[in-house]
């Protein structure tokens, strides 16, 4: 683990990001509406407003259904909104797509069930036409603790394990953006905590920016520079929370009081009428 | 495990028996003619099968209408699964080839035998046809499977910025080679029927002469095991067909 560290931070070197860093990713006034198949409409976010300046880390706190998903894929440019304007660095979202720019994790890990774990993690290689790095790719699988595994095969893992290879895929490239929906939700508290203290080494060594979606109140203080709480469907914003903790955060933060009290108050938000199940 | 194991001996087992039942039934009936001299018992069948003087005659009966399968059933393979592919990464033109090959499946080989007779000789008539099978049922195969991804992987290969073409190679093929690998398998039968009908039409030999000048000349028993060899064919070819369709399966979903 150590030696890697050091490997995959004197390939990148840290950017200093000013208090005055421009915007990366900007929702302005997004309404999304789908049509459900029995011609009915079913409004998923109304005016939704949503700023991360380059190289901020924001967390999605939200009820099931409340929209947090469609956020991401509106930002993945897999959706496009009914009103108001998704934009990246000014240019619309596909653009980044286009350039091999963007990592995600899906909700769903989204494997290639005829790839191994290996192959699975190399896809963005091959998909954006570049010389694989095998040396980045296996530094990944080992950082997820998935060394061992890379030649199994997606169904021979948990669903936990997929979720990592799922993360290990969507950091191979180096991206720009990251995208993060629940992608610990399966694993247990030991391997999350582990997984979140590596996320948040990753990321203090190379402030990628970051959206993060997650049910877990104290995932988003541990990792997020500011944690954005939503209502039940049709999403909106309901409470905006600067976290205080400087960078790089120790695990021990956790325990800290002042980590206590935010918590306490993010579970506010999400229990208060207009955060609860609409 | 152990539950699935025994549900698939049960099923064998029966398999077995149906076969055997099968086989009594026919035995019976040729032995007390019930249904006239032209039904033989099976084991008479079988002794003019396993008579090493008709052999030869059995082998290049076999070997012609293997071959003309074989070069019918590939080159069906290729058109219906490379239409198909061109079908899908030119939309424009996916209704015309799909309106195209319905009709060319819609036409029985039955009319369609004397005019190839006529354009392509009676030497390739056989394959002609089997390959005009091949090709319906490799073109539905492949359509379905490239146009049934998961829209999980799509969102994936899409956010990861690939092209159409890439999209093409990386996901939709491998994913669609379980469905075109069922679609062989279901292609084998259909194909070997293709080719015993362009026989009948006067090919120089292959199963299908054999089959047509037994029934011309009364020759029963010759006329059965025509018949059983066909059959047996068929089975095998389904059976390794099969065997290929798991393995595809298995390594692709
Ligand atoms: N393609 C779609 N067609 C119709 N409705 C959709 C579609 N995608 C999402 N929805 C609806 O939009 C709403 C928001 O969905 P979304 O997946 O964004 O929720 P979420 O906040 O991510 O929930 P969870 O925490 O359970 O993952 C839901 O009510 C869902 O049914
Ligand atoms: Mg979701």
């Amino acid at each position: 683990m150590k030696k890697m560290r050091g490997r995959l931070s004197t390939v990148h070197p840290v950017p200093s990001v000013g208090p005055q860093a421009p915007t990366a990713i900007s929702v302005s006034e997004v309404t999304k509406k789908f049509r459900l198949d029995d011609g009915r409409e079913l409004t998923a976010l109304e005016g939704m407003s949503l700023e991360l300046t380059t190289g901020s880390f924001v967390a999605l706190l939200g009820p099931s259904g409340c929209g947090k998903s469609t956020i991401l894929r509106l930002v993945a440019s897999l959706e496009v909104p009914s009103k108001g304007v998704v934009a990246i660095n000014g240019q619309p979202p596909a653009e980044l797509a286009a350039s091999h720019r963007l990592g995600v994790a899906f909700q769903d890990h989204a494997l290639l069930p005829w790839l191994d774990v290996r192959a699975n993690v190399e896809l963005p290689f091959r998909v954006a036409g570049q010389a694989v790095d095998r040396r980045r790719v296996q530094d990944l699988i080992d950082l997820v603790g998935l060394a061992g595994f890379e030649s199994a095969r997606p169904k021979q893992l948990s669903g936990g394990m997929r979720q990592r290879v799922a993360i290990a895929r969507a950091l191979v490239l180096q991206p720009e953006v990251l995208l993060l929906d629940e992608p610990f939700g399966a694993l247990d508290a030991v391997t999350r905590r582990q997984m979140n203290i590596e996320l948040q080494r990753i990321w203090s060594e190379r402030r990628i920016t970051t959206l993060l979606v997650t049910h877990a109140v104290d995932e988003a203080l541990f990792l997020a520079d500011r944690v954005i709480v939503m209502s039940g469907r049709p999403g909106r914003v309901v409470r905006t929370l600067d976290v205080p903790f400087a960078r790089p955060r120790q695990p021990d933060v956790m325990r800290s009081s002042e980590f206590h009290r935010l918590s306490d108050e993010l579970t506010d938000a999400l229990d208060s009428p207009s955060g609860s199940l609409g | 495990m152990r539950k699935i194991r025994s549900e698939r001996a049960v099923s064998i087992l029966l398999g077995i028996t149906g076969i055997g039942l099968f086989l009594a039934l026919w035995e019976t009936i040729g032995q007390f003619r019930l249904l006239g001299l032209s039904w033989p018992p099976i084991t008479d069948v079988l002794a003019f099968l396993q008579d090493p003087s008709r052999w030869p005659l059995f082998s290049r009966a076999l070997g012609a209408t293997l071959e003309a399968l074989v070069l019918g059933y590939i080159i069906g393979l290729f058109a219906g699964v490379l239409t198909a592919m061109a079908a899908y990464l030119l939309p424009p033109f996916k209704p015309g080839l799909d309106r195209t090959s319905a009709f060319i499946h819609a036409v029985p080989s039955i009319a369609l035998a004397p005019l190839l007779i006529i354009f392509l000789g009676r030497n390739s008539t056989p394959s002609a046809l089997a390959a005009l099978s091949t090709f319906f049922v490799l073109y539905v195969a492949t359509s379905s499977g490239l146009a049934s991804t998961e829209r999980q992987w799509d969102d994936l290969l899409r956010v990861l910025g690939a092209s159409r073409l890439v999209r093409f190679r990386r996901l939709n093929f491998p994913a669609a080679l379980p469905t075109i690998a069922s679609g062989m398998r279901l292609a084998a039968p259909a194909s070997l029927i293709g080719v015993i009908v362009g026989e009948w039409f006067g090919a120089p030999r292959g199963i299908g002469v054999l089959i047509i000048n037994a029934m011309q000349n009364f020759q029963i028993p010759l006329l059965w095991s025509a018949v059983l060899l066909t059959v047996l064919v068929s089975l095998m070819l389904f059976g390794a067909l099969g065997f290929f369709h798991t393995l595809m399966a298995e390594r692709f979903r």
